[in-house]
């Protein structure tokens, strides 16, 4: 049976995920990725590595259900059926993407993005202005950030530090991170490091993109995935450190 | 109006044009030997002479000239034929006692504002009050002769839709900012309102000037609300050291308009417009800008042209002399069915060093039925300047509107959201 995300969004408080959280059986995606099948539980954390070009960004971008993908297979959250739902029930239904590249949008302030997407679950104005000031200092964006449209003049180490306050403050079920590390300064690893495992708990499921190691090592990930063309190879946090010695065709 | 000429009932006389004319027929009419001969013998002690010969002169120019047609490089990416076959009504009832019932809200504002009906100014009583830095109406140009020569002088054969105007509403309404208000009407603003003075397909014009005097900071809120036909020509002389503010909404009534504003920039001083449109079955905006030395110029356009609605722009800076600036900047939106062009144009002449200019004309199409144009035109003499031009035309970016759908934003309301960050 397969529930719709409105369905889940009522049920909120009830969330009650079969594990897996997040399921791909024999998933293909436009000719990039084919047959993949791939299970992340709840109250976990996963890396996501491969080489150049294999697919790991369009993997997540197909899971968030990104118009111009076309995919067949099975993908399910929890007893959702995902692939019929358009973007935005995704994310309603739980799933976050943060962007490798975010997207600029001259016009629309940080702060007026944010809120109007947590308007949708009727937070309060105060209380949200409050929180992503916090945030915003927390992750030493510069005063005034609120204030600033949308991705728009900004470094790529901020863009970065924008879609982590996202995370933080749109409470999803399962975030996928596409390289987030990327354009980060030394500090900013340390922040991403400490707001993911902030972020994340036993209720919830981690994603992240990376082939950075000290990014892995903070993260102390339960599983790695190394993505090929028509495979997932699953292991712990060795797996990572061979692929770093000896690279992707070792595995 | 039409009938209402030097109250001569002329083309009633005319079975096939009884009821309905257009604007073609408007020109006929108004440029007539007849006509021409009955504003040769008027003869009310009122008027005054000089107007009457300008007036005059004017419509020989429009005789000469006729429309402003397609060939004309503002008007070429224009409807002009729909416009010319829009059907207006002969209004050869009296303006009524309805109009000042529409208007009593003025009688109890405290605000300065001011109405504008085809020709006829009504204001708020603070307005009215006679002050030595009052704000002055010279309405109908009846009184104070030696400053209607100036005035009269200022009314331009131009060969767009001014001469029109002016031919079709006779006495130019003339308001003047005196020096000795300062910043009076900035911290105050005025608010000019162009109505229709009923909602049948009748068409009412304005032919006015403002006069912001040197060293005079003037705020204009400007509401143009268009039930039926309306067409405005508006100059506005913006003196040495002097600043004019212009806010101006034009919203759609069920009426459609043609506004040209005229905008004489002495130097230094410095105009400022923003401007909205939703357009209307067929809206007009014209802006001529002619400046001397020192003038900073910013128009800042932001037109969500409705369903079916046209909007058509075209906006002219002359640069005379040294160091003059200037930025435009109009955004349009197309939703279904719309019409949009916007024709903007630099003249820098050879003796005009130092000119700093930006143009700007970005389109946002919502929907594959829209139609929207747009074209820059720099027309440069000297080498000593800097002047950038972008133009776009798009359609609602999918990388945007993606990143917002993954934010939990529905497609609607993602793309009502990049409509308001574009126009911003």
């Amino acid at each position: 049976m397969c529930s719709t995300a409105a369905e889940i969004i009522d049920n909120n408080q009830n969330l009650k995920y079969n594990k897996p959280m997040l399921k791909l059986k024999n998933y293909s995606v436009s000719g990039v990725l084919e047959n993949i099948n791939v299970d992340f539980e709840k109250g976990k954390k996963y890396i996501v590595m491969g080489s150049n070009g294999v697919g790991k960004s369009t993997l997540i971008h197909s899971i968030m259900g990104r118009p111009d993908l076309e995919v067949s297979g099975e993908l399910t959250l929890g007893s959702a059926d995902l692939l019929d739902m358009p973007v935005d029930q995704r994310a309603k239904a739980g799933l976050f993407v943060a962007f490798q590249t975010p997207t600029a949008i001259p016009g629309l302030s940080n702060f007026q993005m944010m809120k109007q997407a947590l308007d949708l679950k009727g937070s309060e104005l105060g209380k949200k202005l409050a929180e992503y000031k916090d945030n915003a200092k927390a992750l030493k964006l510069p005063e005034g950030w609120d204030k600033r449209n949308v991705n728009y003049d900004a470094s790529g180490g901020e863009k970065k530090k924008s879609e982590l306050i996202h995370l933080k403050m749109l409470d999803n079920k399962v975030a996928m991170l596409d390289e987030p590390d990327s354009g980060l300064d030394v500090d900013g690893i340390k922040s991403l490091i400490t707001t993911l495992n902030d972020w994340h708990n036993e209720e919830n499921t981690l994603i992240v993109v990376t082939h950075y190691e000290k990014l892995i090592e903070g993260i102390n990930p339960d599983a790695v995935l190394v993505l090929k063309k028509d495979n997932v190879i699953v292991g712990d946090k060795t797996l990572a450190d061979t692929i770093f010695s000896k690279g992707f065709d070792s595995v | 109006m039409y009938k209402q000429l030097f109250s001569y009932p002329f083309l009633s006389n005319q079975p096939s044009k009884e009821t309905y004319y257009n604007l073609p027929d408007l020109v006929e009419y108004i440029t007539s030997d007849e006509y021409i001969a009955i504003t040769e013998d008027h003869t009310d002690k009122n008027i005054y002479k000089e107007l009457i010969k300008c007036y005059k002169a004017n419509l020989l120019f429009l005789r000469e000239h006729g429309v402003p047609h397609s060939k004309q490089e503002q008007f070429n990416t224009f409807n002009l034929n729909k416009l010319y076959s829009l059907d207006i009504l002969t209004n050869n009832v009296a303006k009524t006692s309805a109009i000042f019932d529409k208007l009593g809200y003025l009688a109890t504002s405290d605000e300065n504002l001011v109405t504008c009906i085809d020709g006829d100014v009504f204001t708020t009583e603070n307005i009215n009050k006679k002050s030595s830095a009052g704000l002055q109406i010279l309405d109908y140009m009846k009184v104070g002769k030696q400053r209607h020569t100036e005035y009269t002088k200022l009314i331009e054969k131009t060969g767009n839709f001014s001469n029109l105007t002016f031919g079709s509403s006779i006495y130019p309404n003339v308001f003047i900012f005196p020096n000795g208000s300062k910043s009076k009407y900035a911290n105050k603003p005025v608010k000019i309102t162009y109505e229709n003075s009923k909602d049948d397909p009748i068409l009412e014009s304005n032919t006015n000037i403002v006069d912001v005097q040197y060293g005079t900071h003037v705020k204009l809120v400007e509401k143009v609300k268009t039930t039926a036909g309306q067409m405005n020509y508006v100059t506005y002389i913006v003196r040495e050291g002097s600043t004019l503010e212009i806010d101006r909404d034009t919203t759609d009534a069920g009426g459609w308009s043609i506004f040209d504003s005229r905008f004489i920039c002495h130097p230094n001083s410095i105009v400022k417009i923003n401007c909205s449109n939703t357009g209307s079955q067929y809206t007009q905006e014209n802006f001529y800008f002619k400046c001397s030395s020192g003038v900073k110029l910013e128009l800042n356009g932001r037109n969500n042209i409705r369903k079916g609605n046209e909007y058509y722009s075209f906006v002219r800076v002359r640069s005379a002399d040294n160091d003059n600036t200037s930025n435009i900047d109009v955004r349009n939106i197309g939703n279904e069915h719309s019409k949009t062009s916007w024709i903007g144009r630099f003249e820098v002449s050879p003796t005009s060093t130092g000119f700093d200019g930006t143009m700007d004309n970005d389109n946002l199409m919502l929907s594959s039925t829209a139609k929207m144009n747009t074209r820059p035109i720099l027309d440069i003499y000297t080498k000593e300047i800097e002047c950038t031009h972008g133009c776009t035309i798009s359609n609602v970016d999918k990388n945007q509107l993606y990143y917002l759908q993954s934010k939990g934003f529905d497609k609607a309301t993602a793309t009502s959201m990049l409509v308001e960050s574009f126009l911003c």
